[in-house]
């Protein structure tokens, strides 16, 4: 009796704690590490199609297709020496790539891979991943502002007014999207697409979300903030080595979350195209993969077609081409919902 | 939950709002207009559609069918009556009168811009929000929606320093005001655990807890701050100095009617039950209102400075007739809110013409001699001098008259005593602008008025002086509706 | 529950530290960083109180937008905060005694806080948050419905801010070229271009 009053407790906390936690940290790995492969083997695939698209061979010499060349990169950043210039914020300065690359991380948490695969289930999924993404601003104001350079904090200015500026169309997009299903819950938004993906109905605010993702993740033709033709490096013209290649890992991040939510949004995330043999023989999270590189792609034809817009051209677009649009589309949206009785039970 | 909303604006309870949703409408109307029409052409059509809706807003407000307890709506977050008509009256006539007078100002001074026309109109639909106020966030929502308009119009001149450090200037202490009545609505909130001034009335009784008494001085001090009364006063002077003119005649109307009919409103409504609180501090308000703004105007040499203590001093004696606590008292305040409007809105036509070669002067004197060169001018001037004096029979006779007897009747015969002699005082800086227009030499000549300034200047100056003839027009409406609120 | 009250610990103390340094850090730029992790822990502590809603609302627009937004003016600020401060001390003494006597009589309002017995009646939203709604629903329901005037309100409110705005800060710049883009697209071939036959060593 004696020993199993000093017992209790711990097997409440190996019950309650420990394993538990155990499990989430195993569920955190289970979708971080994939995520990083995925992250090292989209910069291989970028250079791939961009080298496809221009008429050249790509990455063809580390392993077999180049298919080594992410670790062979990555490798090479790792070993160099992290410089940080003279006058610099230091602590800020270190900090600001953690920033973007962990907030990268962080907005894996509630998204759905398939139907209740998902880390954390919350209500309002949608608002916390727009949350985050609004978040990333900060990894680039603070590099560009601690490296105590011109270049990166000019980047960092551009950076931060366009990044707020298509944030509010983004906002707008997933207002039309919410009201079509009537919760702010990931998965929920998923299993309202059973009968037909939003992408079809709301085909116009696809092609804005497409085009803020590109301008939110700093993609060209909106890559103002690094521009090296005027600024050298952008924001991160003072970064080296590891810190470097933690922006460049948290931008990709970025882009393969941006579409993960283009796809939960509009492509109906997990679900096949037809609920028909063979469609629904193919386990929910492929599909969900092939619509993120299906977006993905769309990213890399996107870079290696456009030319950088000037800034004015950008600022023009997300205010006074996105912004009235989208919020005329709401209105429509909600306008049609109304009148036909449409709207979503709660 | 489509039947939830449509149960949510059932069609009464539009209509109960209608004067404000008109408003609201028209000038969101009279925006795209100017933003279309383009800058230079669209400040006269807004400026004249501007005056259009106030108009048609004001027959909306008459017509209203009301009865005898009025219209409750929104869930109790609005509520609308004869009384509030009146005041609702009243501010769109001071904000129409105001917008005439700003008719070729800003032309003339080069910075005419069609958004004036319509953040007046914006401001005016704030100020009819704060007057149908049922809630204290209604009553709050209504206050910042007039106060951003007007922190934006007493800036309007923006390239002049005077006038953005007018408006920065009441901006930083409107904040600061409007943060007082927040928290002191928490502080209500926090222990009747309502805003609505159905739910407040019954708790809040005399002799109520401290932390009640804190929030009550917090929302009279917010409030006051609104009216410029003493000690709430110290933007008042800069304000209406640094704004363009035809602004501080606005400033000088309407928005004191509005937060002078919402301290009404909330003192008899929700905290009917503390008179015994808030009276003391209204008397003390009152007094330290009048006696201050009668002793600093004296000093002053720049007719807009002099305007600004003058209207500090009004807003004392208008709160005499609140500090009374008794139907005649709400009369007289009524009364004196609706002569005050008048009187003030003239002044500031007057002032407007003083103009010399093009420039506006606004020193007192610049007045000189203007007996001589421009008697018409000077005699609706001296008019509305001697009628702020309370110099009988002009309409401020009557105004003070009603506030005193009012307080007479209620005992508070210091109070009475007090601004008998504030007013006699006052009266010194009135006559002193009559001696320089009528015994000094003459300065430079004016300019002549423009029609809109001579209209209402004409106008005012015949209300005020033909008052005594028919004074029951406006007293027996006062007296009617200012039972429903006391009475009821 | 241990690990629901230890994040509150977290949250709170973190948010108080923070809010400490926004006032006393040296550096502007610091101090907007700290208000932004003030932000974020007060964001985490609605979470914890089941205000998720309101949680992710606090961080996308206020640590997404407004202090975006801060950031930048602060960052191109060139003003030297350090020099504005030389007098601040002198003022301390004064500023502390107000602070005091403040202090002092929000402990004796508090202490003596009473709630009106009526006032549980007179609650509205006491339980919009139960009966298996999320949050979100719940609020929306109250502010479309019940509160729906107020929420005009605002939005008129927010509209004259725009104005305002505006008026204070627009300037049309005189010799600007501006990009018309219905122009460019409306411009055709023949407007611009004339083909014309020259012949050699006469020019036009």
């Amino acid at each position: 009796m004696i020993c199993w009053n000093g017992l209790e407790p711990m097997v409440d906390f190996w019950q309650d704690y420990a394993l538990p936690g155990a499990i989430i940290v195993a569920k955190i790995v289970a979708i971080i590490i994939p995520l990083l492969i995925a992250v090292a083997y989209l910069t291989y695939a970028e250079r791939k199609v961009l080298a496809v698209m221009q008429l050249r061979r790509g990455p063809n010499v580390v392993g077999p297709f180049g298919l080594l060349q992410p670790l062979a990169d990555g490798l090479k950043l790792f070993m160099k020496e992290t410089i940080v210039p003279a006058g610099a914020s230091r602590a800020l300065f270190i900090m600001a790539p953690m920033l973007t690359f962990i907030l990268a991380m962080l907005a894996w948490a509630v998204i759905p891979v398939d139907a209740g695969w998902v880390l954390s289930d919350i209500n309002v999924g949608v608002l916390y991943l727009f949350a985050i993404s609004s978040l990333g601003v900060y990894g680039i104001i603070i590099a560009g502002w601690a490296s105590n350079s011109k270049y990166a904090f000019l980047g960092a200015l551009r950076s931060a007014a366009q990044m707020v500026s298509y944030e509010v169309s983004i906002g707008l997009v997933i207002i039309t999207v919410l009201l079509c299903v009537g919760s702010l819950n990931l998965s929920r938004i998923v299993e309202a697409q059973k009968t037909v993906w939003f992408v079809i109905p709301l085909l116009p605010m696809f092609v804005i979300y497409f085009i803020s993702a590109l301008a939110e993740t700093n993609r060209s033709p909106f890559d103002l903030p690094e521009g090296e033709s005027e600024l050298v490096g952008g924001y991160f013209t003072e970064y080296s080595s590891m810190t470097f290649a933690l922006f460049f890992l948290g931008e990709y991040a970025n882009m393969i979350l941006m579409s993960a939510m283009g796809a939960i949004l509009f492509l109906g995330g997990w679900l096949p195209p037809f609920d028909i043999a063979p469609f629904n023989w193919v386990p929910g999270p492929i599909w969900f993969a092939l619509k993120i590189c299906f977006v993905l792609f769309g990213f890399l034809w996107v870079r290696a077609t456009f030319p950088r817009f000037r800034y004015d051209q950008l600022m023009r677009l997300g205010w006074k081409v996105f912004l009235p649009f989208s919020l005329f589309y709401v209105v429509l949206v909600a306008g049609v919902l109304v009148a036909f009785d449409w709207l979503p039970t709660p | 939950m489509v039947d939830s909303l449509n149960s949510a604006f059932g069609k009464a309870e539009l209509a109960t709002i209608i004067p404000e949703l008109f408003l609201a409408v028209a000038a969101m109307v009279l925006l795209l207009t100017g933003a279309f029409i383009g800058e230079k052409r669209a400040v006269r059509a807004t400026t004249i559609g501007a005056l259009f809706a106030f108009a048609v807003t004001a027959v909306f407000v008459v017509m209203m069918p009301y009865g005898d307890s009025g219209r409750v709506a929104f869930n109790s977050l609005v509520h609308v009556s004869a009384f509030t008509a009146f005041l609702k009256v009243l501010i769109l006539l001071g904000s129409a009168l105001a917008l005439v007078l700003s008719i070729d100002f800003f032309e003339r001074e080069k910075i005419a811009r069609f958004e004036y026309p319509v953040l007046v109109v914006l401001a005016t639909v704030g100020m009819l929000v704060m007057v149908s106020a049922y809630d204290l966030m209604t009553l709050y929502m209504g206050l910042e929606m007039q106060s951003l308009a007007l922190y934006v119009i007493a800036a309007i001149h923006r390239d002049n320093a005077k006038s953005t450090e007018a408006g920065l200037k009441y901006f930083v202490l409107g904040a600061l005001s409007s943060g007082m009545l927040l928290y002191g609505i928490s502080l209500v909130y926090g222990f009747a655990g309502s805003t609505n001034f159905t739910m407040l009335a019954p708790q809040l009784t005399d002799n109520p807890e401290a932390g009640v008494v804190i929030g009550l001085v917090f929302v009279i001090a917010a409030l006051a701050f609104k009216i410029s009364a003493v000690p709430f006063h110290m933007w008042t002077p800069d304000v209406y100095e640094g704004a363009p003119t035809p602004v501080a005649s606005f400033f000088a109307a309407a928005p004191k009617v509005a937060a002078m009919g919402l301290l009404v409103q909330v003192l008899t409504g929700p905290f009917g039950g503390m008179v015994g609180q808030w009276q003391q501090i209204i008397v003390f308000v009152s007094i330290a209102s009048m006696v201050f703004g009668a002793v600093a105007a004296i000093n002053q040499r720049n007719i807009k400075r002099l305007m600004a203590y003058s209207s500090i001093g009004h807003m004392g004696f208008a709160l005499v007739g609140l500090a009374a606590a008794n139907a005649d008292g709400l009369t007289g305040v009524l009364v004196y809110l609706a002569i005050y409007v008048v009187m003030g809105l003239g002044t500031f036509a007057c002032i407007i013409a003083m103009r010399v070669n093009g420039k506006a002067v606004e020193q007192i004197d610049d007045l000189a001699g203007l007996s001589r060169t421009q008697p018409l001018v000077a005699l609706a001037l001296g008019m509305f001098m001697f009628s702020m004096a309370g110099i009988p029979p002009l309409a401020g006779f009557f105004s003070k008259f009603y506030v005193f007897r009012a307080a007479v009747q209620a005992d508070l015969y210091a109070l009475a005593i007090i601004g008998v002699l504030a007013s006699v005082v006052g009266a010194f800086y009135y006559l002193r602008v009559i001696k320089v227009m009528y015994f000094d030499q003459p300065a430079a000549r004016f300019d002549g008025m423009t029609p809109g300034v001579a209209l209402v200047a004409g106008s005012t100056c015949l209300v005020t002086m033909l008052f005594w003839i028919y004074p029951a027009s406006i007293i027996t409406v006062a007296t009617r509706v200012s039972a429903l609120v006391i009475g009821g | 529950m241990i690990l629901q009250t230890l994040s509150f610990y977290l949250f709170a103390s973190i948010c108080v530290a923070s809010g400490v340094m926004v006032i006393s850090s040296r550096n502007p730029v610091h101090a907007v960083l700290y208000l932004i992790l003030a932000f974020f822990n007060a964001a985490g502590l609605f979470v914890l109180m089941g205000a998720e809603f309101l949680a992710m609302l606090l961080v996308i627009v206020y640590v997404g937008a407004v202090a975006v937004l801060f950031l930048f003016v602060v960052m191109m600020l060139d003003i030297n905060f350090t020099e504005l401060r030389q007098g601040f001390l002198q003022y301390l003494p004064i500023g502390a005694l107000v602070g005091f006597i403040l202090l002092v009589e929000l402990l004796l309002v508090l202490g003596s806080w009473a709630v009106s017995p009526d006032a549980g009646a007179a609650l509205v939203a006491t339980n919009a948050t139960v009966g298996g709604t999320t949050n979100s629903h719940a609020l929306g329901r109250l502010i479309y419905t019940h509160y729906a005037f107020l929420f005009q309100c605002a939005g008129l409110i927010l509209l004259i801010a725009m104005i305002g705005a505006i008026v204070l800060t627009l300037r049309e710049r005189v010799g600007v070229k501006r990009q018309n883009v219905g122009r460019q697209v409306a411009r055709r071939r023949e407007d611009s271009v004339v083909v014309v036959q020259v012949d050699s060593g006469k020019g036009i």
